[in-house]
């Protein structure tokens, strides 16, 4: 049992504002993990490979020492993905936490080389009655004119602790679209990090969060931009019911010397109980002059004349709240290819609200 | 291409430095017996003595902010708290002394007063030296005065509001204030009085190496209205000198209170000073604040909505230059149903100049129906300058609207290219444009004021920006 302290903003802001980082009490933090043996890898072609060997590394930003010295000393599981493929291949990773792996801390690199392109899926779930552990280390590194989609699924179950800390590089004319989905765990803990270097490199990050019950998502995503321009866009769409709160700490740094780069950044709440809540930090930093940088941020319940609408169509309160979710949430699942994925995220999010 | 250069802020009548000449100055630090000094020279009760020694025993216990500029050069042995100026409290200009009336003359505060304020309060280091205020408003019961009168005069409604609405362990400066502070303004307006010509206070510190502490509290009560003006200006020394003012509102119930400053401290001023309003129920504060000056600011003026239906609007630019670092922003608590805040901020950094917009909108489980919306525009014009947007939102019932929106860029080529299709030169679009950015804020001050900053924001065309 511990008490940690972790996700720390890349700037500090008043103590009292309680954001600059998150405090948990008695997380069960395994010691030794034995290998992890719970994961399905899709069929891939020759194009993609996948290997165990992996580098030390060391994370800029990272969600802390204690989790980043786990995952690169201990890790229970190792995948090194290379993409060669110049038509968008689809590989998927999935995990599942059981009562005989329960904990994951998997170390993940990804690099898509020159002018390739790929689609990444990495899904993580877990046995209904499982206590279970995640801590993962995502690298993504895309290559000149490289296009990598990522797809992140969180649909552990809550009773797990879900930590993951991301980084990723970018050369010239590089993208990556990354598309997470953060349903699970009763802490479901992020930092995302893009060095975004290259010229005319673009990041993008779409996330939707859904929470219930006592759950808590602390989500810390940093964007700098050096390359002249390039660009970062955070979306961000959440619905949050019962006692579930959500912490959003986005900050897109606009470095000297990234002349023309461009970056947006919006986040939405949906709340859906009066006991849910909502704290936002979404930060503008610009040391260039030549930038255009817009945040907005928002937090309310569904509005009333939308809910008469769909109700007045013949739908009870309870479908028409689902209906106006998932409305806010198709703009970003509907990229998601895999359509068997998508339908199971889609019931998720029925099942949830239910 | 030539840049469009905008000036640096014009500071000649700001910099004029009266020799430093004082009937008392204590001596630098912090101490116990610096503390009853200073109790003892303003002729204490024992109330705000013992209060003094306690806001000194929390300032020792609280650390300096872990977050915001860097405030390290500051050494409080250094800096003198307490400056007597040679003259008391008057209330004729007439018997001021020709140096201090002479510095006020050209800020233009008595003229000001004559041309269009009820009330004027000058303070020149450490005390009060001009306090004056129209008839009519002292037979409608309106109490315009220095603190230390107050404190003698009104003893039990200061009691009851000093440091309430901003408690002496909320910071470290703020204990400081609460240890050291001398002078500032004191303002009672009675129960459905409106006071509709505004009343200005205005700050000069001219010792080098000292603090200024002003206290201001102001109580409009139930159904009353007030506009008050705050000025502030300094010389330049080459050492620091520190501003830790504190400003407690409390607007009763359906009463209005518009709080308005221009601050305009020199450049080697640290200004870390603190501003609260607790609004009840139907009232509204608004603030409206320019800050040009100070190498550092760390200023959060705050609103505590607690009475339902209470408002606040936030109206705020900074413009920072070289060698200042502007971390400003605004705070406000929804605390109680139908409540609603709005907020408009806006900076300009150039020639190395930093700004931060730093915000908390926070609006608790009691705030049912509550709106809040924010906007936050900031303009760099250089590549050299820093300009950072750090707001946190803290929603915790979900019958809320809330909206957060913020913007930093260049002068848009696009809007430039507007301008000019309609006749204009591209210099004259640019400055209509850097203009036009302030106008929100500059039509919100009183009109002297408004071309005051319009003077401060100079432009000088030379060419194209950017």
């Amino acid at each position: 049992m511990e008490n940690i302290k972790l996700n720390e903003t890349p700037v500090r802001t008043s103590r009292n504002f309680n954001i600059n980082n998150i405090k948990l009490e008695n997380i069960v933090i395994p010691e030794n993990l034995e290998e992890f043996k719970n994961v399905t890898i899709s069929e891939i072609g020759s194009k993609i490979t996948i290997g165990s060997n992996v580098d030390k590394f060391n994370l800029t930003y990272g969600l802390g020492e204690f989790f980043t010295n786990q995952v690169n000393n201990n890790s229970n599981y190792k995948a090194n993905i290379v993409v060669d493929s110049k038509t968008n291949k689809e590989v998927k990773v999935e995990f599942k936490l059981d009562s005989n792996n329960s904990n994951l801390a998997d170390n993940i690199e990804i690099t898509a080389n020159e002018s390739t392109k790929a689609t990444i899926i990495l899904k993580y779930e877990s046995d209904k009655d499982v206590v279970g552990y995640h801590n993962g280390v995502i690298r993504a590194k895309a290559k000149e004119n490289a296009v990598l989609n990522i797809v992140i699924v969180n649909l552990l179950n809550e009773l797990s602790n879900n930590f993951i800390s991301i980084e990723n590089n970018f050369e010239e004319n590089s993208k990556i679209n990354y598309y997470i989905i953060d349903f699970g765990g009763k802490n479901s803990i992020t930092n995302y990090f893009s060095n975004i270097i290259g010229e005319n490199a673009d990041n993008k990050l779409n996330t939707i969060y859904l929470g219930k019950d006592n759950q808590l998502f602390d989500l810390n995503y940093i964007g700098e931009l050096y390359g002249k321009k390039s660009n970062i866009d955070i979306e961000v769409q959440g619905a949050l019911t019962d006692n579930a709160k959500k912490h959003f700490k986005g900050t897109i740094d606009f470095k000297k010397g990234c002349k023309k780069a461009t970056g947006n950044e919006n986040e939405n709440c949906i709340l859906l109980s009066e006991s849910a809540k909502s704290l936002a930090l979404p930060m503008l930093l610009c040391s260039e002059e030549e930038v255009e940088g817009n945040h907005s941020s928002s937090a309310g319940k569904i509005g009333e004349k939308e809910l008469f609408y769909i109700m007045s169509r013949g739908f009870e309160i309870k479908e028409a709240m689902k209906l106006m979710v998932r409305a806010k949430f198709n703009k970003i699942l509907e990229n998601i290819k895999n359509e068997d994925l998508r339908i199971q995220i889609l019931e998720e999010i029925d099942k949830r609200l239910d | 291409m030539s840049k469009t250069k905008i000036e640096e802020i014009n500071r000649n009548i700001y910099d004029i430095k009266n020799k430093d000449e004082y009937d008392f100055k204590i001596k630098k630090g912090l101490t116990k017996e610096i503390i009853e000094e200073i109790s003892k020279q303003k002729n204490d009760p024992d109330w705000m003595r013992d209060f003094r020694l306690k806001a000194l025993e929390t300032y020792n216990k609280l650390e300096l902010p872990t977050w915001g500029p860097d405030i390290s050069e500051l050494n409080m042995d250094e800096i003198a708290t307490y400056v007597k100026p040679k003259t008391k409290l008057n209330n004729s200009w007439d018997d001021v002394p020709d140096d201090i009336k002479d510095t006020f003359d050209k800020l233009g505060i008595p003229e000001a007063e004559k041309s269009s304020l009820a009330g004027v309060g000058a303070q020149y280091d450490s005390e009060v030296v001009y306090h004056s205020m129209k008839q009519e408003l002292i037979s409608q019961g309106v109490v315009y005065t220095d603190m230390e009168t107050a404190v003698r005069e009104y003893e039990d409604l200061v009691k009851s509001h000093f440091m309430r609405c901003v408690p002496v362990n909320d910071h470290k400066f703020v204990a400081l204030h609460g240890a050291v502070w001398s002078g500032g303004s004191f303002v009672y307006v009675p129960k459905g009085v409106k006071v509709d010509i505004p009343l200005q206070s205005y700050f000069r510190l001219n010792s080098p190496e000292s603090g200024q502490f002003e206290h201001t509290l102001i109580i409009v009560d139930e159904g009353a209205s007030l506009h008050f003006i705050e000025g502030c200006s300094a010389p330049k020394y080459n050492k620091v000198n520190l501003h830790a003012g504190c400003v407690e509102l409390y607007v009763k119930k359906n009463a209005y209170l518009r709080y308005s400053t221009i601050e305009n401290w020199s450049k080697n001023m640290l200004n870390l000073n603190t501003k609260k309003a607790i609004v009840e129920e139907g009232g509204q504060v608004d603030w409206v604040t320019g800050s040009f000056g100070s190498k550092i600011s760390m200023l959060y003026p705050m609103s505590i909505l607690n009475g339902k239906g209470a408002k606040t609007e936030y109206t705020g630019i900074s413009f920072a230059g070289k060698g200042q670092n502007l971390d400003n922003g605004f705070k406000v608590i929804h605390n109680a149903p139908n409540t609603s805040s709005v907020v408009n901020a806006k900076s300009i950094s150039k020639n190395g100049g930093k700004c931060t917009y730093r915000s908390l909108v926070r609006i608790t489980e009691n705030a049912k129906n509550s709106k809040s919306s924010v906007s936050c525009e900031s303009l760099m014009l250089d590549d050299f300058s820093i300009s950072d947007t750090i707001p946190v939102n803290d929603i915790r019932t979900d019958e809320v609207e809330f909206s957060h929106e913020a913007k930093i860029g260049k002068i848009s080529d696009k809007t430039i290219f507007y301008l000019m299709s309609r006749g204009l030169s591209e210099d004259d679009a640019k400055a209509m444009i850097v203009r036009g950015f302030a106008y929100p804020i500059s039509k919100e001050l009183p009109v002297e004021y408004a071309v005051e900053m319009n003077n401060l924001i100079n432009l000088e065309l030379e060419g194209a920006i950017g």
